[in-house]
């Protein structure tokens, strides 16, 4: 402990970055340390909230550019869109860049200390998303990253020399991975996509020393399994069920808050009859062995691709009187929902966003299906579209105010069933969406009383957004658009106090840290990292 | 390293049809390569498979009739980075380079020319019979039309409407008949990313302490909008600032030409629009 305190007093004397360490103590501590961002989410409860408070409504209209990062282009095609969040450890800066490269920059100047890249082959399959990826994981002395062609490497946090690389899986039938791994304690939790190529998901678990996977829990259960009563004959081994998203840890109840995608095909629910547990749900994971304590289903038999492949925000307290573990998920399908995180008892399910595919949440967290709100073959129109109300971008929770902020999408599609096949490697869709009208199109960041659900205000976009927002204790709620601009709203009534036009589309969930004592926020616009900050 | 192997002995395959297709084209004349496209022998059937490889390849991106959203919009004879069909059928193997168009790595070739069919195909609009005379067109078009006044047309006229250059390639004649006497009924519309396609013409009316101004919106954000008025002079508002701010949705500043021209006179103009492919 005196090493540290001793480098971190000639760290800020002489302006010097810090050695590249992050232990489980750290991670567990990350939430309410407001200078390092450890993780994808800015902590284990995934609130994406900044405790900083040097920038706040009085003093955010004089923020500045300090420094930029200019992405090179990336080497093989397709792979032009960033979606990363930077973890910033100990003065460190780590980001990914698409496909699957990791860059580690000083994160008082932008300087570049290393950057790695796989050997990413340019026929490398990823159907029914593009080539991104959206960040790595810190634990100890190394960083890891999940690749597009489904492998996992661990590099040397100070080098990037590979310490240890697996197969996570087979990107000849469609697996990959884009999605930031969790670190826990000892242990790296990664996720996968392919839903669209009719993959058969999982959660798996790394030894975050030596790379042997310790377990696996597959996400569409095989016969005689709990929940295989909801698939019929051969159809599970199709599935779906993505996991390629980041989840959430609860360390004192010692579990794991995964969420799932869509069932396989998206669109043409008549081959695959039943709810099809567990899609587009979150399971509540045992992070020792993998096993499932209980699971909630968001959207059953879902036919629109509503994955629910959403931030699972952990926070406690007072739901109609009692005190609570909860869980609450703005969810793809229109839907804001509350559950209980340690019994999976369903509380609340209010909608945030127009829809026509449902009257409601039952009492036991059901949908009301709308009749007829399904694709055909004449095509459909639905609210929302098939990128949903939300999607993977970071919501925001304030715990000190007790608000829940959400990039909402408001557009409607057309949807379509077609006839499917399966064949591996291939898309396994059975439809597809046609957008309406982009004039009727838009989007807004919106504010709601978390423990509820109720509208508080809204700050509108020009147009459904496809980035996060970021809530801080200076009563800021930055957020950014897809025409460019990054902006910090007042979190008291959604007031634009500030923006900057980055000046290309914005894809990716701000974050925030602080550097010899002065706090940052950091966005990508483009293939450009920005990071802002008063001095 | 199995995959590897196939789907590179695959592009190696598809890089020596290529470069063959097009040894081909420089063998022959200008003419020539467009009759030895290998598009050209496509029968109905292959187009057919071509819009459900279209539908489970790329409507995803480019939406299921090829409109456009977070993908160019397809539905346009000329494609910006497929200027032909040997081009087409690169791009869709290999991708766009600093894009998010990857390469179609799991088609084989058959597929691959059906699906470039299909997608060129979306952008041809059929032969029609024109009702006037293009050449007495060309004359309304710069006397009594006044059209060069708000028009630009192979580099000359001044540029409030859309460009007119390569206009008989993207319309029809019954559009460009309304077009002309009806400018209301249809406004062009362009592809934008993760919004689908919008009203690249819309009018607008602005009320700042400065006045009134009215004009056709260029860009517009969260926080700033941009117009052009009919003189062409640009303005951009700070949103915040504004006194009132309206979209004029179905509402064109061209004037209709219904009553100003004869029938006649509309028919040659139609015409003589339809006769602008964009040929130098």
């Amino acid at each position: 402990m005196l090493q540290k305190i001793l480098f971190a007093l000639v760290a800020v004397q002489f302006g010097i970055v810090g050695f590249a360490d992050t232990s489980y103590q750290q991670l567990l501590a990350d939430e309410t340390n407001g200078a390092d961002w450890l993780s994808y989410s800015g902590g284990y409860s995934s609130q994406r909230f900044s405790p900083l408070t040097e920038i706040n409504s009085s003093n955010v209209n004089q923020l500045k550019v300090m420094w930029a990062y200019q992405m090179p282009t990336a080497g093989i095609a397709g792979a032009g869109l960033q979606e990363t969040t930077p973890l910033v450890a100990d003065g460190i800066m780590y980001l990914t860049e698409s496909p699957s490269t990791v860059t580690s920059l000083d994160a008082r100047t932008g300087k570049v200390l290393w950057r790695w890249s796989p050997e990413i082959p340019n026929s490398v399959l990823n159907i029914g998303f593009p080539r991104i990826n959206r960040g790595v994981a810190l634990l100890d002395d190394k960083v890891y990253v999940a690749t597009l062609d489904a492998r996992l490497f661990a590099l040397d946090a100070g080098t990037g020399a590979v310490r240890w690389e697996t197969t996570v899986a087979d990107n000849d039938t469609g697996f990959s991975m884009t999605l930031a791994p969790l670190a826990l304690d000892g242990k790296i939790i990664v996720g996968v996509s392919g839903a669209e190529a009719g993959v058969r998901a999982f959660v798996d678990a790394y030894d975050a020393d030596s790379g042997e996977r310790i377990w696996r829990t597959y996400t569409v259960p095989a016969p005689g399994e709990p929940g295989s009563e909801t698939w019929q004959g051969d159809d599970w081994q199709t599935g779906g069920g993505s996991t390629w998203l980041t989840g959430s840890f609860d360390a004192e109840l010692n579990t794991l808050y995964w969420t799932t995608g869509n069932p396989a095909p998206d669109w043409n629910g008549d081959v695959r009859p039943g709810d099809n547990l567990f899609t587009c749900s979150v399971l509540a994971l045992d992070p020792d062995t993998g096993e499932m304590r209980w699971h909630f289903q968001y959207t059953p038999h879902d036919t629109h691709d509503w994955d629910a492949n959403q931030i699972p925000v952990l926070l406690d307290g007072e739901f109609e009187g009692e005190q609570r573990k909860l869980l609450a998920l703005a969810n793809r399908n229109a839907f804001y929902y509350l559950i209980d995180r340690e019994s999976g008892e369903f509380l609340l399910g209010e909608a945030y966003s127009y829809q026509t595919w449902a009257e409601g949440i039952d009492d036991n967290g059901r949908p009301i299906v709308i009749p007829n709100s399904e694709p055909t073959r004449e095509g459909n129109i639905v609210w929302p579209s098939l990128q949903g109300a939300t999607n993977w971008f970071s919501p925001s929770y304030n715990p000190l105010s007790e608000q829940f902020f959400v990039a909402n999408r408001r557009m409607g599609a057309k949807y379509y069933k077609s006839d499917v096949d399966y064949e591996p490697g291939k898309p396994f869709l059975g439809g597809g969406e046609q957008a309406m009208d982009g004039d009727e199109a838009s989007g807004a960041v919106v504010a709601l009383e978390v423990m509820t659900g109720k509208f508080q205000w809204e700050f509108p976009l020009q147009s459904p957004p496809w980035s996060g927002v970021m809530a801080t204790a200076g009563g800021l709620v930055f957020g950014s658009s897809n025409e460019g601009n990054f902006f910090a709203l007042d979190a008291a009534n959604g007031d634009a106090l500030w923006n900057f036009n980055s000046g290309a589309h914005v894809r990716t969930n701000p974050m925030g840290f602080s550097i010899d004592s002065n706090q940052r926020v950091a966005i990508i616009g483009g293939r450009t990292l920005f990071v802002f900050g008063l001095e | 390293m199995f995959r590897n192997s196939r789907n590179n002995k695959s592009v190696a395959k598809l890089a020596i049809w290529l470069i063959s297709a097009v040894l081909a084209g420089q063998h022959f004349s200008a003419t020539a390569q467009t009759a030895e496209s290998p598009l050209a022998t496509l029968t109905q059937n292959d187009l057919n498979v071509g819009q459900t490889l279209f539908q489970t390849h790329c409507a995803r991106c480019h939406g299921m009739l090829g409109e456009g959203g977070e993908g160019a919009n397809l539905t346009q004879a000329r494609l910006r980075h497929a200027p032909d069909d040997i081009a087409l059928i690169s791009l869709i193997a290999t991708g766009i380079p600093g894009t998010a168009m990857p390469g179609s790595w799991t088609l084989n070739e058959t597929e691959l020319l059906r699906l470039a069919g299909y997608v060129r195909a979306l952008g041809e609009l059929p032969a029609e019979v024109m009702p006037g005379d293009a050449a007495a067109g060309e004359l309304v078009y710069q006397t009594k039309g006044n059209c060069a006044s708000c028009h630009i047309l192979d580099g000359a006229g001044n540029g409030v409407g859309p460009e007119l250059s390569e206009v008989g390639r993207r319309r029809n004649a019954d559009y460009l008949r309304r077009a002309v006497t009806n400018p209301d009924a249809d406004q062009p519309r362009i592809a934008t990313r993760q919004r689908g396609t919008i009203n690249a013409f819309l009018t607008v009316r602005v009320v700042s302490e400065y006045g009134t101004y009215e004009g056709m919106r260029i860009n517009e954000d969260e926080f700033s909008v941009q117009m052009r008025d009919i003189t062409g002079a640009i303005y951009s508002f700070d949103k915040a600032k504004l006194i009132s701010y309206e979209k004029g949705f179905g509402h064109s500043l061209m004037p209709g030409y219904g009553a100003v021209l004869s029938e006649q006179e509309v028919d040659d103009v139609v015409s003589y629009l339809m006769s602008l492919k964009g040929e130098v």
